[in-house]
């Protein structure tokens, strides 16, 4: 326990590092937001007004009172207003969040969906057909950047066969089938890497977990292959896949800002450049603090996941 | 090496159409021809002309420079700082590795994309900008890997020999630690070069990368997705020029990981787990007594340079309540021979030749994989030798006895829970109820070995296989083990193959022995007979190499026995063990002998058997 | 403006539950609804802010001034009834029968607080400098409002019928009082960030407008999604429409394509980077540039060259022969390179962004014209915000600038030319053109129609000589409509983006 709460102490000052250097970073990047807002269409603001909307929005105080009131509103649990519309930043994080969440959770189905049979299947007949496939695909797939299969997916099946919307988000409540109409493409981009990656670490662990010698002890009990499939190689194999999968999720709620340019879904990565681009201070930590949390949070639960899975970690 | 000769060369062939840019016959690719703009591909334009009516093809290859640049620069920046960051803080360790660790822990906390997104807004976007963004990027990587190789490394020997030796701690880091971890920073190199790649593209494609006009592959993706709908070729070219650069960086980093750690090198191999065994000399049928006659059994593993076989023509026979000790030296094929009679052979190696036949009528060499299942655990069973390693780590001691039962039997929970309590305690493990939830490093390693033994013998076998079951224990556990072997053995009556390199363990334990060098069984009979007088040089010599009784762990090791074991791939034509023979003759060296029954019981494959008994004094060690 | 201020917790769980909540009946289809597809979402919904297209159009919507254009781009009262100049620089609106969205009517006296409000200090108003103008505003009775002007002004009722300049009640449109407007439609619904829900007003003053009952506002930020919106009937009607997609649009039997020559590309310098300091350099870069090229590739030929002021060809004061003055002639560039001392030409470096392909293009394309001048151009493609900081401080030569004039009156481009006014990220830095602020001031103040077509002749000929700013071209600004659609109309020349007035009168089948 005391352990897990080291661990969850770290993580704090980690995240708080981070939304120093955001702060710091943000507000050094040239471009200010008041003027910005009054410079929509390249038109030609009054001075005057640029001031006074800087004082509105309380960027006329010295760095360090902006730096402070920000944390202690974040202490609070306040990650403010955006500097743009005034809406509250927690609200427009908590629109934007559960996307980003189903767009991944609907990539991972996917992509665990075909990386970690074909991943098994291909480990536990090394040099067979699919796994000389599975190698070449899996190679080919890593290899394209997701903008340029997101692209290409657009340029096939949306221009040229006219199957698929290029992109965009219909609510759930508006329409069932177009919201997952317009969630596969973006899924499927997402999926396409991310199963290629969990192929690779599956039929690796499986490879290497099925020449273990307690593999061995269960097949001399005579126990069935399906079984020993499951619950000596799978179990055992599971680890690493589960790491890598953990540590990919958590890299890509802040990553998926390509495919959603590509597609135009608006999740969380797309929110957080439009705030780069709009200098909205506020709304950009609130989202950073939001990223990197769901990142040190993710890490635990995969520490945490780790020990349920592997019983020799859970004394330490 | 040669498999890293493909993607070495395409990545070399990529190198060198970007730097020969300025010299190959291609139209300068900042030349608008707005007239001629998306043209098709032509002789003229090979692959047609971009929204400037610029040429593709000359934007294509220019493009490389931009791409490679980035990947080259932000990587060598990356290695060369992350590296040293990485194995000064591994090697000081205390605040220095907190610092480095710690700066690594935020960076990786950023979402890439962002931290590039923030850098390049910060200082604007160029070439430099990126390759600065991408290195920071990349240090993490470079930082911990090299901080995890020192700790490895610092401890080794050979560095603690450095320090006494008073070596400086710069000559120390610079000349010994960094070889060591050379290998895996390469491989992170290529890795990082391919991400590099794709981070540029990606950036360039956001606006944020290369400035143009200098082509970029990620600009011309972006470019190209504007006038998709007139000219989709265009986007295709710089998908193709990248993906397939990143192929190849991404294809070298696995060879180069394969090339440097055999261990993940692809096996290509097929597995004959249940495929009828091709089955030469004729099956031998013993009286009712025996449990399992073994009747010239050859083991096959195919080679890149040949097949060699590990275990050729060995026959034994075994009654039940019997104990037969196969006794040899490392790789001598004693286990080998335990796990073809099992089908447990490792993937690369078959039964070639030979019969196994078990209680006079099945023979296990020709069993089918679902037959020979059902006789496992329940009929034949085997103990291993490292109990840690042959125990599931992840599921409790009982559960994986249960298994054991159930693979056999149907039996409710609480009969299967009553039973495995039962074998528990029936193999001397104290508190067996607590015992059997207990996971396998949760226990001793004497411990893990009853527990292991339990197992064996859940399913009421009729033949153990006990494969060097001591070694992995201490002396005094040891004893017990075998007490407990042979209490069990006796009770039970099983017949029981004990698998050893110890003289003095078969001496306790066993009935008969056969004694087994290079593949073959030179000598087999009584114990007490072949002890007291020994019929091959070979056994001779190994009773001789017998340090006097008493001196642990040491005893039974040949280390006497001048010469080496023979390479499987290059055996004498003769005797296997002439080479090292003292009494050897030059008929030894071209004759091979099959194992003779020399004396009622005894076998030898030596025809001078009876000079050798008579022998009162060592051998002397052969000249070699 | 930090009012509501809702804790973390409480926000999150509020929103996380929204995508899940399932709303029956908000079928896209429905009789009456319109779904119109924004080129982003309104940063701002601030009533006299600019703050881009997107909210220029939801609140053309929400909101009315004293006065508007018709559809056709002629000024019109709006909710001034008549109105009228005396000879003492005064002008007097007379007020029609209207109510605001709260039912309160609108009255003389929330005319005056709106003008006051615009105009006070600390107002982030776009019009406040205009209007800060205005000596006195008096309210004879509640239907009447003369507004007295410190100087005379012809353009007062141009100013007021900016979007900019809607009137709202008395008592709001400041700090924690949102705006009340009296405009066709009222908001219903906000998704932040996706879209916002317009409802009719039952009370507007226009008998039988609006004819919609509901307007969707869906913001599509990606123009290539934005298009296939268009085409797969998920909106009835886009802004913004890409120049790479026009083509299609026409071409398709369901759709219409509306366009009209409004914003267009410009270069803005530096006057304190020497060589453009001198009128001589300025004009050898009018001369040099391509500017067919630039209609072409940058806009696939949907726009037209500008070589002049930019005033909208069919308007009252559009002159062919002025608007076209600069024309490429590279010899003649190399002249006046020559004269100005340059004739080896010189470096520099070009700033617009990358963020908007449109300016990054057209910064390749004068890179790539002016080379062959001898001008070596390096280009510096920040991010947007990036370049408007740059922009607003002169921290840069020369640079890329795309935007539309206020109005179609020459005075709508004075924040553009005029670069004596207070430094702006729109037009150029540290270069004064006395003789253009004073052609400007005369134009404002003139009410003669006549008279103010020659002063803005002269307007046109001093820019010609001096080249201020340098135009480069018109680009098509076009809408896409469903064939669905009725009573939308793209209005004029820089009118366009005011053609959200005409939503009101707009219906779909």
């Amino acid at each position: 326990m005391a352990w897990v709460l080291r661990r969850i102490g770290a993580s704090l000052l980690l995240v708080w590092v981070v939304v120093t250097v955001v702060f710091m970073a943000i507000h050094l990047v040239p471009g200010d937001p008041a003027e910005l807002l009054l410079s929509q269409g390249g038109s030609a603001p009054d001075p005057a007004a640029v001031a006074a909307l800087r004082g509105q929005l309380g960027l006329d105080r010295p760095l360090l009172a902006q730096y402070g009131s920000d944390l202690v509103g974040l202490l609070h649990g306040d990650l403010g207003l955006s500097l743009q519309d005034q809406s509250p930043v927690a609200a427009d994080i908590a629109q934007r969040l559960p996307r980003t969440i189903e767009l991944l959770c609907a990539a991972s189905i996917l992509a665990l969906g075909f990386g970690v049979p074909l991943g098994t299947l291909a480990g536990i007949a090394p040099g067979g057909m699919l796994d000389r496939a599975g190698a070449a695909v899996s190679a080919l797939l890593l290899s394209v950047p997701v903008f340029v299969v997101g692209t290409l997916l657009v340029l096939v099946f949306a221009e040229q066969l006219g199957w698929a919307d290029a992109g965009g988000f219909v609510p759930i409540d508006r329409s069932l089938a177009g919201h997952f109409a317009h969630l596969a493409m973006p899924a499927l981009t997402i999926a396409l890497g991310l199963g290629a990656m969990l192929y690779r670490i599956t039929r690796a662990a499986v490879l290497d977990v099925a020449l273990r010698d307690y593999v061995r002890t269960a097949r001399a009990k005579g126990v069935a292959p399906r079984r020993i499939l499951w619950r000596h190689v799978l179990r055992n194999a599971l680890s690493p896949v589960v790491t890598v999968f953990g540590l990919q999720f958590g890299a890509l709620i802040g990553g998926t800002v390509l495919v959603e340019y590509v597609f135009n879904y608006p999740g969380l990565s797309g929110l957080l450049v439009d705030a780069v681009n709009a200098r909205d201070y506020p709304l950009v930590q609130g989202i950073v603090l939001v990223i990197s949390v769901l990142f040190v949070a993710i890490n635990l639960t995969l520490d945490l996941l780790y020990a349920a899975l592997d019983p020799r970690v859970r004394g330490r | 090496m040669r498999r890293l000769l493909m993607p070495g060369g395409m990545i070399l062939l990529i190198l060198a159409a970007a730097l020969a840019a300025p010299v190959l016959p291609l139209p300068a690719p900042l030349a608008m021809d707005i007239m001629h703009r998306l043209a098709p591909p032509s002789v003229a334009h090979w692959l047609g002309t971009d929204e400037f009516g610029r040429d593709e093809l000359s934007r294509l290859i220019w493009g490389a420079r931009a791409s490679l640049a980035v990947a080259g620069g932000s990587t060598a920046i990356a290695a060369a700082i992350g590296t040293s960051l990485g194995v000064i803080g591994g090697y000081l360790r205390g605040l220095p590795a907190f610092l480095a660790i710690r700066a690594m822990d935020v960076v990786l906390c950023f979402p890439p994309l962002l931290l590039a997104v923030l850098i390049v807004t910060l200082v604007g976007p160029g070439i430099v900008t990126l390759i600065v963004a991408l290195s920071i990027l990349f240090l993490p990587g470079f930082t911990r890997l090299a901080y995890a190789g020192v700790l490895q490394t610092r401890n080794l020997d050979y560095v603690e020999a450095q320090r006494v030796l008073g070596a400086g701690r710069a000559r120390i880091m610079l000349r010994t630690i960094l070889p060591n971890i050379a290998g895996p920073i390469l491989v992170q190199a290529s890795l990082t070069a391919a991400a590099a790649v794709v981070l540029e593209a990606g950036l360039s494609f956001l606006g944020l990368g290369v400035v143009p006009p200098t082509p970029s592959w990620g600009l011309m993706v972006r470019s190209a997705r504007e006038v998709m709908g007139q000219a989709p070729l265009l986007l295709l070219w710089p998908c193709l020029a990248l993906s397939l650069t990143i192929l190849a960086l991404n294809l070298l980093c696995d060879r180069l990981r394969d090339a440097l750690d055999p261990q993940t090198a692809p096996r290509r191999r097929r597995r004959t787990m249940a495929a009828a065994r091709p089955l030469a000399g004729a099956a031998a049928t013993d009286g009712d007594a025996t449990l399992l006659a073994v009747d010239g059994l050859t083991v096959e593993i195919a080679t890149p340079r040949g097949p060699i076989r590990p275990v050729r023509d060995v026959s034994f026979s075994l009654g039940a309540g019997e104990t037969l000790a196969i006794v040899g030296e490392s790789g001598s094929g004693k286990s080998v021979t335990g796990l073809a009679l099992l089908g447990l052979l490792p993937g690369a190696a078959r039964v070639s030749h030979g019969a196994a036949v078990y209680a006079g009528t099945t023979d296990l060499l020709r069993c089918q994989e679902a037959s020979l299942r059902a006789l496992r655990g329940s009929h034949l069973a085997m103990v291993f030798q490292d109990p840690m390693s042959a125990l599931n780590p992840v599921h409790r001691v009982g559960d994986q006895i249960a298994e054991a039962i159930l693979a056999h039997a149907r039996l409710d929970a609480k009969a299967v829970r009553a039973r495995v309590v039962a074998l528990l305690r029936r193999v001397g493990i104290p508190a067996p109820v607590a015992r059997a939830r207990a996971f396998p490093h949760e226990m001793s390693g004497g411990m893990r070995q009853r527990a292991m033994i339990a197992m064996a013998i859940a399913a009421g076998p009729r033949l153990l296989i006990a494969d060097e079951p001591t070694t992995a224990l201490d002396v005094t556990i040891e004893a017990q083990v075998l007490d407990l072997l042979a209490a069990l053995q006796r009770s039970e009556g099983l017949g029981m193959i004990f698998i050893t390199h110890s003289l003095p363990v078969v001496a306790r334990i066993a009935d008969r022995v056969a004694v087994m060098y290079a593949g073959e069984v030179l000598e087999q009979g009584p114990v007490a007979e072949i002890f007291a007088r020994p019929l091959h040089p070979y056994t001779r010599a190994l009773l001789d190499s017998m340090v006097p009784e008493g001196d642990g762990a040491e005893a039974g090791l040949p280390a006497g026995i001048a010469g080496n074991v023979p390479s499987l791939l290059d055996l004498p034509p003769g005797c296997s063990f002439a080479p090292r023979c003292a009494l050897r003759r030059p008929a030894c060296e071209t004759l091979r002998l099959p194992l003779n029954e020399v004396a009622p019981g005894r076998f030898s494959r030596c025809p001078y058997g009876r000079e050798i008994a008579a022998m009162a004094a060592p051998i002397p060690a052969a000249r070699a | 403006m930090r009012l509501v201020r809702r804790s973390f917790l409480a926000g999150a769980a509020a929103g996380a539950a929204l995508p899940f909540l399932s709303i029956p009946g908000r079928a896209a289809a429905k009789p009456g609804t319109l779904v119109f597809g924004l080129s982003s979402y309104p940063p701002s919904l601030l009533p006299w802010v600019q703050a881009g297209t997107a909210a220029g159009t939801v609140n053309l919507c929400v909101h009315r001034g004293l006065t508007s254009y018709a559809p056709d781009g002629t000024l019109r009262g709006e909710l001034a009834e008549k109105f009228d100049h005396d000879d003492k620089n005064g002008w007097t609106f007379h007020l029609r029968k209207a109510v605001f969205h709260d039912g309160s009517p609108v009255t003389s006296a929330d005319v005056k607080w709106t003008l006051e409000q615009v105009a006070a200090a600390g107002s982030t108003a776009y019009m406040a400098p205009q209007f800060r103008g205005v000596a006195a505003i008096e309210t004879p009775d509640a239907a009447t409002v003369r507004i007295v002007m410190k100087e005379p002004t012809a353009t007062l009722p141009l100013w007021l019928a900016q979007y900019e300049m809607p009137i709202v009640a008395h008592g709001t449109g400041i700090a924690g009082k949102p705006a009340i407007g009296c405009g066709p439609f009222t908001i219903a619904a906000q998704d932040h960030g996706v879209s916002v829900t317009l409802k009719a007003f039952p009370h507007f003053y226009r008998p039988g407008l609006p004819k919609l009952e509901t307007l969707r506002m869906v913001a599509y930020a990606d123009e290539t999604a934005r298009v296939a919106a268009l085409r797969t009937g998920d909106v009835d009607i886009i802004e913004y429409v890409p120049w790479n997609a026009m083509a299609a649009i026409e071409a398709n039997p369901k759709l219409a394509l509306q366009t009209t020559n409004g914003p267009f590309m410009y270069l803005t310098f530096n006057g304190s980077f020497k060589p453009f300091a001198d009128a001589r350099v300025r004009r050898a870069i009018a001369l040099g540039v391509k500017r067919e090229d630039i209609v072409k590739a940058v806009f696939f030929g949907r726009g037209s060259p500008l070589g002049g002021m930019p005033i909208p060809p069919g308007t009252p004061f559009y002159d062919a022969k002025l608007a076209n003055g600069w024309t490429y002639d590279p010899t003649e560039a190399k002249k006046l390179l020559a004269e100005a001392g340059y004739a080896q030409g010189f470096s520099c470096t070009l700033l617009a962004t990358a963020q908007y392909s449109m300016h990054m293009q057209t910064a390749v394309l004068v890179q790539q014209n002016l080379a062959a001048l001898g001008i070596q151009v390096q280009l510096a493609l920040p991010d947007w915000a990036t370049r408007v900081a740059l922009g607003n401080r002169g921290q840069y030569q020369f640079a890329v600038g795309g935007t539309s004039a206020d109005s179609n009156d020459p005075d709508g481009l004075s924040a553009i030319i005029d670069s004596s006014l207070a430094p702006s990220v729109a037009r150029s830095y540290d270069l004064p053109v006395p003789k253009i602020a004073a052609l400007f001031a005369q134009g404002r103040a003139e009410f003669d129609p006549a008279k103010r077509r020659a002063i803005y002749d002269q307007l046109q000929r001093v820019l010609l000589a001096e080249a201020p700013m340098v135009s480069l071209a018109w680009r098509s600004q076009g809408y896409g409509l469903s064939r669905k659609v009725s009573g939308f109309y793209d209005m004029p020349g820089a009118l366009t983006f005011f053609s959200g007035t005409t939503l009101e009168q707009t219906s779909i089948a």
